[in-house]
């Protein structure tokens, strides 16, 4: 609301922030305990890239999704006999290529892979897989190996490279997540603090009255404290800032494209609006739930990977009529694939490998990698064919301009869907 | 991270010379959701044995079963011969009313726990039943049934403080974690590992200590654990029972589901695996080492024989429970930041569910539906931006008069309905801030952070809300809106959200 623009101590930009100083109000105008995130973005006067910076969005399909019947193999006869009454017949997948074909309800999906915005990277696991959802999405979100315990996420390394030394303390958000059920996702952790930003599907959380706002204003953070108040404080001011702005951008934006009416494509929505609103984050994150189907998966799934195409491709049609579609690369992913032989509840029991998208105008469409052997007795998994650091390796040096090899702690061979 | 004791005197029991205000302010936010002034003053008279004694009484506190989950159950067996009969659009149309209907008992239900919970009495307790809840989780969203659930925690309130290895065979009965983890689609033949991976990984050991065999056989085992349509209550089918013998943690045998639990917990792992779960939820973020969980776990193994009643005595009446190093600095959840609000206004509980239930939900919360079979993870999780946008327009609903004309005709029943129970109190009414009127502006401060805040607050905020308080002093209309004003900010305050 602009009425809490004008009267908060604090600008609602760094850049604003930086206008005030230079005009000569100067720092202690913001009184003797200014933030310390503001005094750090004072004193690095080095802007942080704005204009035609590429942003990352991440579709986490928390549960598990199964890939077999998402990218379907239909010309695989071993395909109908692990799924004898989940097997899709071939009349009904859309297809992508002579043997692959989509699930029936991602129709929208299919005609961004005929554009030629859709990649398809086939069968990405890791070695020695862990079947726990817990343990395989820390995994995923660490990025490390499977016996090895990192405790920052691979888009939080990314954002400790880029950033550092750069202002880090500008208190518009590097990362933001929507939608996410345990709060900030372990993938945008880094060892050094980020400003990240965390939104409800529909919008910025209403805070408290104004004049609260202003009281709380002082109550900040003090330089270097590690505790939880220490945390939250910091947390609290970055909120009262970032908060105005963002419901200022929100309420202003203007989508070019019908989203369907759930909580997915709402986020979607306003990451949309956040992107053409001009924020300096380089990194989204939204969660779709609901993929751990041991029973009955049939119905779940089509719902789920119904809503999942739908959202995107409106996502994709509001981003190009805003012209912002080139700077976007939005890939899922899942902390893994389920057994490829059907459980005896018409469900899928949590396995390996599987599929991901990675969608985006400069995207490079097409299946890569290659596909699962399925040639595996009925209780047995998949073995992967590409690694999913391959794919977050590609991302950061051909998407967001980052070296691999500090974040990921090694070379892997690229994707090349970019 | 340092601690302060020893791994041999952690779990001493606190000497009775550090039982001060401080440290019983500690046990009652801790254990319960806040710590009142009266009730400072009677476990300090007490002393610390005796009130864990009354925070954990001998009896389960009881939940009757609220009307519209009774209802459910009542009407279930003829439900089932309904669905039984229909044929296409009607069966699915029987299908989706009673979801919905279940829907409105699980939102009745949530609100009526938080009014068993927000009586001190029962808090200490009720906030036992919630941890043992984000142990051994079902969630509504999966468990389209609010009666299960009802008799989930009704399983949980029953042994909360019993017999560790008997509750768990009670949960793996309860029909809500049949249907949570498809126990009830495991049958010979036909294994479904859902319910025997999370046994092990969550509720039982922790995971390492286990292997992929184990719960492939565990699974065997747990075959034929059934719930009976017509009643919804569970029942064994030998039928569907895999007989066989199994190996588990190196031993065979003709087992079944009550064998495994028995097995799980003569592994070491048990013993420390609830401790481990406890610290998270009660200590916080800093981690015990492992030598420490082991050290509470040994002795509950062989002194205390897995009788929860001798942990709880153990885990709050120790000496680590009162480290400097836990005081004021774990985040309070949503549950109990709502809760203790209550408590520490003297307020009721809204019997309008979307007012209860909408901002729970924001915060991150919702009663009876965590987002998966971890439970919630707690700690810095519950803080981001939109959750504390959450909490701090909580406060202000508190504070704000409610709007009669914005309730539904429902709603405006079931508010009469509690008016007649004697519940009225629904938000800060002016004549409640009277007390507070006769205080300087540093009384006023000094009693909010007393009584309400567990961390001090940042010297310059506090001379902000001294300046704030002593403007225009002289009109007392102004004055008053300047002390409601004061509190409401300390509420708000990042102080405020820890304990």
């Amino acid at each position: 609301m602009p009425a809490h623009h004008r009267t908060s101590i604090l600008p609602t930009t760094r850049r604003e922030f930086l206008r005030l100083t230079g005009g000569g109000i100067g720092l202690l105008a913001f009184g003797r305990f200014a933030p310390a995130f503001l005094v750090n973005s004072a004193l690095a006067s080095a802007p942080a890239p704005e204009k035609d910076r590429s942003i990352l969005v991440l579709v986490q399909l928390a549960g598990g999704n199964d890939g077999l019947n998402t990218l379907i193999p239909f010309e695989d006869a071993n395909y109908y006999r692990l799924r004898p009454t989940l097997g899709i017949p071939a009349g009904q997948v859309l297809r992508v290529s002579d043997t692959l074909g989509l699930h029936p309800s991602c129709a929208q999906l299919q005609r961004l892979f005929q554009a030629g915005s859709l990649a398809v990277v086939e069968n990405v696991g890791y070695p020695n897989p862990n079947r726990s959802h817990f343990r395989s999405t820390e995994i995923w979100e660490t990025a490390s190996g499977s016996g090895d315990f990192i405790n920052t996420g691979w888009v939080g390394r990314f954002l400790d490279n880029t950033c550092a030394g750069a202002p880090a303390g500008n208190h518009d958000p590097l990362a933001v997540h929507i939608n996410t059920p345990n709060g900030e996702p372990e993938t945008l952790v880094g060892s050094l603090p980020h400003p990240t930003f965390g939104l409800s599907p529909f919008g910025a959380g209403r805070g408290g009255s104004e004049e609260s706002r202003r009281l709380l204003e002082h109550d900040s953070p003090s330089p270097g404290g590690g505790d939880q108040v220490s945390f939250l404080r910091q947390t609290l001011m970055d909120t009262l800032v970032t908060e105005v702005r963002v419901q200022k951008v929100l309420a202003d934006y203007k989508p070019e494209a019908t989203y369907p009416g759930n909580p997915f494509a709402s986020s979607l929505r306003s990451i949309a609006g956040l992107i053409a609103g001009g924020l300096p984050t380089r990194v989204y994150f939204v969660t779709l739930s609901g993929f751990d189907t041991h029973v009955n998966q049939a119905e779940t799934q089509a719902r789920l990977l119904g809503t999942l195409s739908e959202g995107l491709a409106a996502f994709q049609q509001d981003l190009q009529a805003h012209r912002l579609d080139g700077q976007v690369l939005t890939m899922t992913f899942s902390e893994f694939g389920r057994r490829p032989g059907e459980n005896e509840s018409k469900g899928t029991d949590h396995g390996t490998a599987a599929p991901l998208f990675v969608l985006g105008s400069r995207v490079r469409g097409g299946i890569l990698g290659s596909a699962p052997k399925l040639d595996v007795p009925k209780n047995q998994d998949l073995t992967y064919s590409t690694d999913f650091r391959s794919v977050y390796g590609t991302v950061l040096d051909r998407w967001l301009g980052s070296p691999s090899g500090k974040v990921l702690g090694g070379p892997f061979p690229i994707v090349p869907f970019v | 991270m340092s601690l302060s004791l020893s791994v041999g005197d952690a779990w001493a029991p606190l000497p009775a010379s550090a039982w001060e205000e401080q440290a019983v302010r500690h046990l009652l936010r801790r254990a319960g959701w806040t710590a009142r002034a009266a009730d400072v003053r009677r476990a300090l008279g007490e002393g610390l044995p005796a009130t864990l004694d009354r925070l954990f009484p001998p009896a389960a506190v009881a939940w009757p079963e609220p009307d519209s989950v009774a209802g459910l159950e009542r009407d279930l067996p003829d439900f089932h011969r309904q669905v039984a009969q229909a044929m296409g659009e009607a069966k699915r149309k029987l299908r989706r009313d009673a979801f919905e209907r279940s829907q409105a008992a699980v939102r009745d239900m949530s609100v009526n726990w938080m009014e068993l919970a927000v009586v001190p009495e029962n808090s200490a307790f009720e906030k036992w039943v919630a941890f043992l809840g984000n142990v051994f989780v079902v969630a509504t969203e999966k468990v389209h049934n609010a009666a299960y659930v009802y008799r989930h925690f009704e399983i949980l309130a029953s042994g909360a403080l019993g017999p560790a290895p008997q509750l768990a065979k009670a949960v793996s009965r309860s029909p809500a974690m049949e249907v949570y983890l498809d126990l009830a689609e495991n049958r010979t033949g036909a294994p479904n590992e859902n319910f025997a991976r999370e046994l092990f990984e969550l509720f039982l050991l922790g995971e390492g200590n286990y292997t992929e065999a184990d719960i492939k056989e565990a699974a065997r085992a747990f075959t034929g654990y059934r719930i009976r349509p017509a009643t919804g209550r569970f029942a064994f089918a030998p039928r569907q029972h895999d007989d066989g013998v199994k190996t588990l943690f190196g031993q065979s045998g003709r087992f079944g589901g009550d064998d495994v639990i028995d097995l799980a917990y003569c592994q070491r792992a048990a013993g420390a695996h609830l401790p481990r779960r406890m610290a998270a939820f009660y200590l916080g973020d800093l981690r015990l080492p492992p030598e420490y969980e082991f050290a509470i776990g040994d002795r509950w193994r062989t002194e205390g024989a897995y009788d929860l009643r001798w942990l709880v005595r153990n885990f709050f009446g120790s000496r680590i429970f009162f480290a400097p190093e836990f005081r004021g600095n774990l985040i309070k959840s949503p549950v109990q930041l709502y809760l203790g609000l209550l408590q520490d206004l003297n307020l009721d509980v809204m019997p309008v569910p979307r007012f209860v239930l909408n901002p729970l939900r924001q915060m991150g919360e919702t009663p009876f539906n965590p987002p998966n079979v971890r439970g919630w993870i707690g700690g810095r999780s519950w803080i981001n931006s939109a959750s504390l946008g959450a909490r701090r327009a909580l406060v202000e609903r508190l504070f704000t008069p409610l709007d009669g004309a914005a309730l539904t005709a429902d709603e405006q029943q079931d508010l009469v309905a509690a008016r007649a129970g004697g519940k009225s109190r629904f938000a800060m009414t002016e004549s409640d801030l009277d007390a507070w009127m006769a205080l300087s502006p540093d009384q006023v401060l000094g009693s909010l952070q007393e009584n309400f805040l567990s961390a001090p607050p940042n010297p310059e905020f506090l001379s902000q809300l001294r300046q704030f308080l002593q403007g225009r002093a002289t009109d007392p209309a102004e004055h008053r809106r300047r002390v409601r004003r004061a509190i409401l900010t300390a509420l708000e305050s990042p102080e405020y959200q820890v304990c």
